[in-house]
Formats: C-alpha cells, structure tokens, sequence
C-alpha cells in the first residue's frame, strides 16, 4: 500500500515541503530510500528500524521503497526521520491515515524511539501558509521556536509512539501557546550597559554617531583600553530590535542551529565576534552546501572584528560585497543560495605592532618600517567602507578609581532613535534607511551647508592632510550629528567633530 | 570427518524442520536443488513464502552457526531462492530469508536451537 506523509526541508533560510511516500511491495525484504537524500537521511534507516521496533510496533520484512519529492532537491538533515517512520507504519495499516493532509511532520528519531530536536524548524513554521498547512508536528524542545508564527498549530510530541497514538486518536497532545509580543519583550533586554564602562567620554559620543547614522566603526588603541568592552555595549544603543527584524535574525540562528531550545526569539540584536583566524567562508558562508556564516548571524546586529590586521587578508576581502549590500550571495556547485547580512562593522586594532604607539605613558619599540607594514594590511577598499576612525585612549587613573557610573545605555538610545527617526523621514523616498548608506548624490542634497562653512571644511582638508576620498565621509558624519542635534542645516561644529572622527585621513602615524 | 559433518547435517535439518512446524510454518521442500546448489527447507509462513538455512554445529569452537553465514553464501542463496520464485511465478509475492541454528550436544541431542527471521536483506 501507499502512502503519503508531508514533511519539510530548508534550501538556504527557506523551508519547502517535501513529500514522503511509501511503497511496501513483495520481493526480498529490503529498504531504500530515494529522491536525493544526503548522507544523514540514507543512515537514517537504521535509526529508523530500530526506533519502529523499540516503539512496540514490527518492522515489515518486505521491500520498503521511501520517495522524497520533489526528487531533484537534495534534502538534508535528519528531521526527515519522523515523517519516513510514520509513512512506514501509514502503509502497514498501524496508523490511521484519514485527515494529514494538512500536517506538516519533523522530528529525528533516537533509537529508542523518542524525538530529538532538529535545525531550522522557525522557517518552517513561517513557510506553512505557503505551504497550505495548518499543523505542525514536532519533537517538544523545538515547540516554542515554531509557535512563534501565528495561524498555525504547533503539537509538541515526546517519541514516535506519542505521535502515532495522537493520530490515532487514543491520546490528546495539547497545542503550544506562545505569545510572540510576551516572549519578545522577555528576551530583549540586555545584560550588559554602557554605564559599565567608566571614562572615555569621547569614545562613547563616537559610538552613539554611529548607532544613530548606521556608520561603520574602526577602534584604534592601545591593549587594554577598553577597546572590546566598548564594542560589546554597542547593541544596546542601537534602537530596539522590531519583531520583524527579531523573527529575520532568529530565522538564521534556526538554520545554523544556534537558537537555545526553549528560549524562542532572539531579542536582542546579536553581537558576533570571531576570532582572527576564521576563514573566508566561515565569516560570509560556505561549504558544499551553503551554510550562513558570522556576517548572516550578525544580521541586524554587530559584527566586531578585533585585532583587525590579525585577519588574513582575502577574508577581509570578501567583506566589502556584503558590507555595500546587505546580503550575500553564495555560490556552489550544488546550489546558489542569499542570505541576508545588514550589520555594522565594528573593528578594533592597536596602532602599531606593539600597541603602544599612540599611548603618551609607554614607549613604543617599533619602527616605521614595522608600523607601516602593520597598517598596510588593511586594504583602501576596505577602510573606504569604514566612516568612523575613533581613537581610544588609555585609561587614566582618575577615571579608574571613579566611583560614578557613565551614563546608561537606554539615555543614549532615546537620543539615538530620535536622530534615527529624523533621517527616516528625510531618506524615506530614496528608499534607504541611514546617512551612512547615502551616495555622493544624495549627499549633495541633503549634506546642505552655506559657503562659508564649505570654505572652513576645505580649508581643514588642505590643512590636515585629509584625503579627497574622506570628503564625503565627512559629510555624511556631520549630517548625522546635525541630525542627533535636531539642526536641519550642518554647521561649523558639526563639521569639526566630524573631521575628529577620521583619524586614519590625518597621518597621524605611518 | 567429511562423511561425520554431513550426517550432523541432515540431522540438524530434521530437528529444524519439526521446530518450523512447531513454529506454524508449513514445508513445502525439503533440500530443493537448483543449477546453483540447494535450499534446506522451502516453507509457508502466512503470506511469506520462506527459504530456510539450517546451520549445525557440534562445538562452539568456530563460534555460533549463524555466524558462519559469509556474504557470498548469502548472495548463493538468494540466487537459489530466486530460481524457485521464478518456476512458480511468486518473484514479486512476499518471500524472505530465514536462518536456524542448531546446537548440538552429547550424543545428537539438541543443546540450543534458534530462529533468525528476515536473516538476509536485499542489499543496495
């Protein structure tokens, strides 16, 4: 007998229904499985034995034929488990087959027959409408992730017996409630503020210029001047995660598996940090069969880059698409899949080899050979897509010893979102989102000044030595402090303050 | 010792073939020959048309008889199984593989005897 049982797989982030029949012949007792099953699937009939088995049910000696269509898919992971079990025991008869059409089934089988959790099961739950289903069946520690997504009814199920008595009616499973606002609201505050970090008054403005324009972030400064912590404290200034943006970034962190099982949404933008010896597909995503990578987990959040000119240089490289972008396209030779990848940049380094450079207290022992070489690891292209230069000092001890908090992350945030509102408004109908995104043509128009205050700006350029290519950089900064400051037109020290953000323009060192 | 295996043998296969029955299966042949060599017991069980290898051992010294089963030795039975199947037309009916294993112990008694059912699969 036939017959039919739906599941669902993911392609990238999104998730598409895959059909699981059955067909139970005679012949030489036999079990295959096809329609391009990676290797996870094709162990999975021995899971899948030995659960059926331990479940109390027999395994039909005869020839088992599993079909997986679309057949020219390749399907991955083991949440196909569940669904190829229960159209085993569908055809046997052991389950009452009436009224599944509108289930969607997943879940990976222990050998002793209960369900373990599986990846990426919110994109399914947000692909059923499309799909045209109403319930969602699944091992229990995956519940609360797929009820974050309203019109659907999510069942959580302990093993294969549960599930095969649930359809059969003996038993009731009742469906998960989740209250997405609730959910969202407990999982959006942050353990970590601003007012943690004592001192470095300049550095903290720097940051809230940047949350509020969107603008990219390079550190410069000595070890131990509080370079990371600083960065660390950036999410919590960037205006709230909306629900929109929340069930986007958890959708990522699903696929990779990286969502805490029980825990639901993420609430709080993410903050990735990898270390310098990632590769260039772990940082923007790779693999046989692409797989997001630190850029995509960052979505909507940060990723900090320490140490910066420790990273090998074709990773740095890679970066400069996604950064202008917002996404990354990833092509392999089984598939070409995007993910999306909108996060600031933040990148933290010391100022020479030994770090001490900048640092009035402590001599530093390179030499301007060595210093060169040290910055010349950072590429043009790349320091072009960074606006913001902050140098960060030492620590002095009077601000150690301080007993007196800094200011606390939700003052700064407010100010924020309000200069993030006024450029909203302004940029609405050039389809962007922040001045840092603005292109030379947009700056002409919105970056207004009078002649006098263009005359200073250039003045300062030939006097410092500020490159031509940090012009508009400049521009683009002093538009989101005027914006911070509520000033529709840019004036002198907003200019000013803007030009102190470009440090690297000035050759200072090197 | 040639002629000494092959009575062990037969006796092995009539001891099996009263434990099939006791089993609810029905024989159909006993020792059937076919051009690739022959099945021990051809049998009834329900639907399932079943071809049954009786493995004697006197010692455990070579270990359990159903480990004595290789792999070529499946392929040779599954060969048989199918030259039945096809003179009867029940290639594509419901059919499988059985194995018994006797033990036996002082003066041919039977020490252990047991039944693997679906002992060999179709492999990929």
């Amino acid at each position: 007998m036939i017959a039919k049982i739906y599941s669902s797989c993911l392609l990238g982030i999104d998730a598409y229904e895959v059909t699981v029949e059955t067909d139970i012949g005679g012949g030489l007792p036999y079990f295959n499985i096809v329609g391009l099953p990676d290797p996870a699937i094709k162990e999975s009939r021995d899971r899948i034995k030995a659960a059926v088995k331990n479940s109390g049910y027999s395994f039909p000696s005869k020839k088992i034929t599993i079909n997986l269509a679309p057949a020219d898919i390749r399907k991955e992971g083991a949440a196909l488990d569940l669904p190829i079990a229960l159209s085993i025991l569908a055809s046997e008869e052991v389950l009452d087959s009436g009224g599944m059409q509108d289930i969607i089934f997943c879940g990976e089988l222990s050998l002793d027959g209960k369900l373990k959790p599986v990846k990426g099961v919110l994109p399914i739950s947000m692909a059923m409408g499309k799909m045209g289903k109403k319930r969602l069946i699944l091992p229990a520690d995956n519940a609360r992730e797929a009820a974050m997504v309203k019109d659907i009814e999510v069942y959580p199920a302990g093993s294969l017996k549960e599930v095969v008595d649930f359809l059969n009616k003996t038993i009731d499973i009742k469906a998960q409630r989740s209250n997405i606002e609730q959910i969202f609201k407990k999982n959006s505050r942050y353990k970590i503020d601003f007012a943690d970090v004592k001192g470095q008054e300049h550095v903290k403005r720097g940051l809230e210029i940047a949350a509020a324009g969107g603008h990219n972030v390079l550190l410069i400064g000595p070890p131990g001047s509080g370079k990371s912590m600083l960065a660390k404290r950036l999410t919590t200034i960037l205006s709230e995660m909306t629900i929109e943006e929340s069930l986007e970034t958890s959708k990522i962190h699903s696929v990779s598996g990286k969502l805490i099982p029980g825990k639901g949404l993420i609430g709080t933008r993410p903050f990735r940090s990898p270390h310098h010896t990632i590769s260039d597909a772990a940082l923007v995503g790779g693999g046989t069969h692409p797989a997001p990578g630190e850029i995509s987990l960052a979505h909507n959040g940060v990723l900090f880059l320490d140490e910066l000119p420790e990273f090998k240089r074709n990773v740095l490289e890679v970066l400069r698409q996604p950064l202008e972008e917002g996404a990354i396209t990833i092509s392999r030779i089984s598939n070409t899949l995007t993910y999306p990848s909108k996060f600031m940049l933040v990148a933290a380094m010391n100022p020479c080899p030994c770090g001490y450079f900048t640092d009035p207290k402590r001599e530093c022992l390179c030499s301007p050979f060595q210093i060169q070489r040290y910055l010349s690891k950072i590429s043009g292209p790349l320091l072009d897509r960074i606006d913001i230069h902050l140098e960060v000092p030492r620590l002095e001890l009077k601000h150690l010893t301080d007993k007196r908090c800094g200011e606390a992350s939700c003052e700064i945030r407010k100010r924020v979102d309000r200069g993030r509102s006024v450029q909203r408004e302004r940029l609405k109908a050039d389809g962007i989102f922040f001045n840092a995104h603005l292109e030379s043509k947009e700056i002409e128009k919105y970056c207004v000044m009078d002649k006098e205050r263009e005359e200073l700006l250039k003045l300062a350029i030939l006097e410092l030595g500020i490159s031509a290519r940090a012009y508009d950089k400049i521009l683009k900064i002093s538009r989101t402090i005027a914006d911070l400051d509520s000033k529709d037109v840019i004036e002198a020290h907003h200019v000013s303050e803007a030009i102190s953000y470009r440090s690297l323009d000035r050759n200072l060192w090197g | 010792m040639g002629r000494e295996n092959k009575i062990l043998g037969i006796v092995g296969e009539v001891i099996a073939a009263d434990f099939l029955k006791q089993k609810g299966y029905k024989i159909l042949e006993n020792n059937y020959t076919t051009p690739f060599g022959e099945v021990d017991i051809i049998a009834k069980d329900g639907d399932f048309t079943v071809f049954v290898e009786v493995k004697t051992r006197a010692t455990d010294s070579l270990g359990p008889p159903s480990l004595s089963i290789t792999w070529a030795k499946e392929k040779n039975i599954i060969k048989n199984a199918l030259c039945y199947l096809k003179k009867y037309g029940l290639v594509y009916s419901y059919w499988r593989i059985d194995v018994v294993s006797v033990k036996l112990g002082e003066g041919n008694g039977v020490e252990q005897i047991e039944l693997i059912r679906n002992a060999i699969e179709g492999t990929l």
